[in-house]
């Protein structure tokens, strides 16, 4: 997308964030008629709920609902997408913002069809990102297996550039463009959405739990990916040291939620996200048995539907107790998990093949030092913001996906105020 | 089932002992399940806060008195709960009130400590006895470093071996110290966690007006149960003195060259962390440095370490009480170092040598291991 000329549209709206807080703000307010900019940091929009292998409490996969907005965004002129843009600076007020984007080079322009010619013939391997680093890609890869933008993108810290230039000639289309530079993008706009989004919790932090240092303890996230069809392990739930289908494993919840020497706060989704995995395991490995680990199980409202179905599920032991330590067998690989089972009274030390840690919810935006004159917690979330930005979603507290729509929804009803008023809600 | 009434007084005097931080809790059995007793046998920990917030502590219980202050569950606990002070409280409300029955020999160990200053019942005028033999003078208040030996290291047959070899480095190196001998007085630090508040101040009122008077300024501890409470706790109560632990000083030694080595001591040595030196005052380093620099020495770790470390049991007024054959942790600590194929478990405290000594003997493991102060290892390299 070289070439970016600078856009001066202070009645338009400025979305930072194109995961599904963002693109439902921006779908929102550009198809009641404003101007939309989204900005999506990431080579694709989509965000977290592009690498869920499905929604909870329905099941249903998340990119069923993210192509219907990837279309309402493909058929609004209003709305102005661009990827691997990040914020530089924001200054101004209401009605009237600066606002500075750098644009990382994609190296690929508007010509791919994405036939992956280019990716045979990459010689460079990285670790995926998309999947946490459980496969590889080569360097210039298929963002996401239904991305939108459909482009390949270049990994330009592993790509050798120039001297090498195979994709380029391979390339039928002429999509492939190593002079590609950084750009800087100047905006005037009327009104922002900080829809940043989250990002895990550093499980290595958790020492007492081994994860980075025993191979079968992964994260939720991670167990997302190995249950989606299109990640690293094709669906199948299986261990990381040896491949071998999951026999017996564990959740632990609150993996750093709720702890003072971690996240004092709740991350409001892992409960419910450990009961879905449950399902996970329940249809691809009926036999396995399944242990879950819960100081409280946080289903709220209609979601205890859920939590009561998958509670009757018959090889699941749901025990009440925070996990204290997880050891590994230095020759099997195997895990036992140690905690107190509350509700016996007694202290229990279950073997397992696999643990999944629950880690929680961190502000993407704790990394980001955006001007303007917003306030976090102590946590990173935003904690107010000045007339004129709205945050949405869990850059100002954990939410699920329906919850995070929403917010979004008013964060837009309240950015398309910002504009109408031209400066004149503060 | 019977139902029990919540009893207002003694949640009002737990409260008032173990603070807020009681009502914080929120169940979730953390502490049960790190607290190294689980190794061994049935301890629940949660239970015992739960039944202090809701007043009904059975203070008749045995297991008033498991707990060893080891901090396993304080550096755990999600809600920054003070597991030590709610176990310190109910101790407190039995033997100054008189609730329930203190175990007879922690009993006696106060008894004695508050008559002639030492858990052993030994005369006061024998605590510099260790040191006979040896050119170790009397603190006076030109002399530049207090020894401060714990009352086991002063009197114990055995763990006086920790004093000697402190000794003679300091000797050996040329260093100002001096002792106080009978003057000295149990720290009180295990009396204060055992409940018996009041001897604890009166212990520590005695020592640091001794100290004063003699004109004390920097400490040397060989124990850091001496150290925690002279660097944490004495302050509150006016004192004015520098601490160090005796692998501090090693180390600090080590590093302006002052202390050099030039003999091999060929052993596999691995070191276990003294609750109190390590989860209790985050010192982990100093003892590792030492035991590096010294040549031939292979230092191994054991899995559990640093913050992680197993308990000997020998803490909270735990060292004055016996555990039965099979529920020791320091028989299952030794285990483990054998099975690491240590020759020696490198010690950093009185308590820890004491238990780990009585250890190796019902065990019968004499020709298998040696159990040595990180300063007995100083000095043969020296």
């Amino acid at each position: 997308m070289g070439n970016v000329e600078s856009i001066n549209s202070p009645n338009s709206i400025l979305v930072v964030g194109g995961g599904i807080s963002g693109i439902t703000a921006a779908v929102e307010a550009a198809e009641v008629g404003y101007e939309v900019i989204l900005l999506e940091k990431s080579p694709y929009l989509g965000g977290r709920v592009a690498r869920m292998n499905q929604y909870f409490p329905k099941l249903c996969a998340p990119y069923c609902g993210l192509e219907i907005n990837f279309r309402r965004i493909k058929t609004n002129p209003r709305i102005k997408v661009f990827t691997l843009a990040e914020i530089e600076n924001i200054s101004g007020k209401e009605g009237d913002y600066d606002v500075t984007v750098k644009l990382t080079p994609r190296m690929v322009n508007d010509n791919c069809t994405a036939c992956g010619k280019c990716v045979e013939v990459c010689p460079v391997e990285r670790l995926n990102d998309l999947n946490y680093g459980m496969d590889k890609t080569k360097a210039i890869y298929a963002p996401n297996p239904l991305s939108f933008p459909t482009n390949y993108v270049i990994d330009t810290e592993v790509c050798t550039g120039a001297e090498c230039s195979k994709c380029v000639s391979v390339c039928p289309y002429e999509a492939i463009d190593l002079s590609m530079t950084t750009e800087s993008v100047h905006m005037k706009v009327g009104s922002v959405v900080m829809a940043t989004g989250w990002k895990p919790y550093d499980a290595t932090k958790l020492d007492n739990l081994g994860y980075g240092k025993y191979p079968n303890v992964i994260t939720n996230v991670m167990m997302e990916r190995m249950a989606a069809t299109d990640g690293p392990t094709q669906g199948k739930i299986v261990r990381p040291s040896d491949g071998k289908e999951v026999k017996s494993i564990a959740f632990v919840q609150c993996a750093g939620s709720r702890d003072v020497n971690h996240l004092p706060y709740c991350s409001a989704v892992c409960c419910l996200g450990s009961l879905k995995q449950v399902t996970y395991i329940q249809e691809k490995n009926p036999d396995a048995k399944v242990f879950l680990f819960y100081i409280d199980i946080r289903a709220t409202g209609y979601l205890e539907d859920f939590y009561r179905k998958v509670q009757g599920y018959e090889n699941l032991s749901l025990i009440k107790g925070k996990v204290a330590k997880i050891k590994e067998d230095p020759q099997t690989k195997d895990l036992t998990v140690e905690a107190e089972d509350v509700a016996q009274g007694k202290k229990v030390s279950e073997p397992v093949e696999m643990v999944v840690l629950a880690t929680g919810l961190v502000p993407s935006i704790a990394d980001i030092k955006i001007a303007a004159d917003i306030t976090y917690d102590d946590y990173g979330f935003i904690a107010s913001q000045p007339p004129g930005i709205y945050a949405a979603g869990c850059s100002k507290r954990p939410a699920d996906v329906s919850n995070s729509v929403m917010d979004a929804t008013g964060a837009a009803l309240k950015a398309i105020q910002s504009v109408v008023a031209g400066g004149q809600n503060g | 089932m019977t139902l029990a009434t919540p009893d207002k007084e003694t949640m009002d005097i737990l409260l008032e002992l173990g603070g807020e931080k009681l009502k914080i809790c929120y169940q979730c059995g953390t502490c049960t399940g790190v607290c190294p007793w689980n190794l061994v046998r049935d301890f629940n920990v949660r239970k015992i806060v739960h039944q202090a917030q809701l007043g009904l502590v059975d203070f008749e219980d045995e297991d008033n008195w498991t707990c060893a202050t080891c901090g396993a569950c304080v550096k755990r606990c999600p809600r920054g709960g003070e597991t030590i002070d709610v176990m310190k409280a109910i101790r407190k409300v039995v033997s100054e009130m008189g609730a329930g029955k203190v175990p007879d020999s922690l009993r006696i160990s106060i008894k004695n400590i508050a008559s002639l200053g030492n858990p052993q019942g030994e005369a006061p005028e024998k605590r510099a006895d260790w040191a006979q033999g040896r050119d170790v003078k009397t603190f006076t208040p030109q002399t530049e470093w207090l020894y401060f030996p714990c009352c086991i290291s002063a009197y114990d047959a055995k763990v006086k071996r920790m004093a000697l070899a402190t000794a003679d480095i300091l000797g050996k190196l040329g260093m100002d110290f001096g002792i106080l001998g009978e003057k000295e007085k149990c720290c009180g630090e295990s009396v204060r966690k055992a409940g018996g508040e009041e001897t604890f101040q009166s212990l520590a009122n005695t020592n640091i007006q001794t100290f004063t008077e003699s004109g004390v300024k920097k400490v040397l501890v060989s124990s850091p149960h001496c150290y925690h409470t002279f660097k944490n706790e004495y302050p509150e109560l006016g004192a004015e003195f520098e601490v160090v632990h005796t692998t501090q000083l090693w180390a600090q030694l080590l590093e302006e060259k002052k202390l050099n080595f030039s003999r091999e001591v060929k052993k596999k040595v691995v070191y276990h962390d003294p609750c109190y030196l390590g989860r209790h005052n985050d010192i982990y380093d100093e003892p590792r440095r030492v035991l590096e620099a010294i040549p031939g020495v292979e230092l191994i770790e054991f899995e559990d370490s640093k913050q992680n470390a197993i308990c000997c049991g020998g803490g909270g007024g735990r060292i004055w009480m016996d555990t039965p054959k099979g529920e020791r942790l320091c028989d299952w600590r030794l285990e483990q170092a054998i099975e690491l194929g240590a020759d020696v478990l490198a010690v950093a405290c009185p308590y820890c040598m004491l238990n780990f000594d009585d250890s190796v003997l019902t065990l019968g493991k004499e020709d298998t291991i040696e159990i040595k102060d990180v300063s007995e290892l100083v000095l043969e390299a020296i």
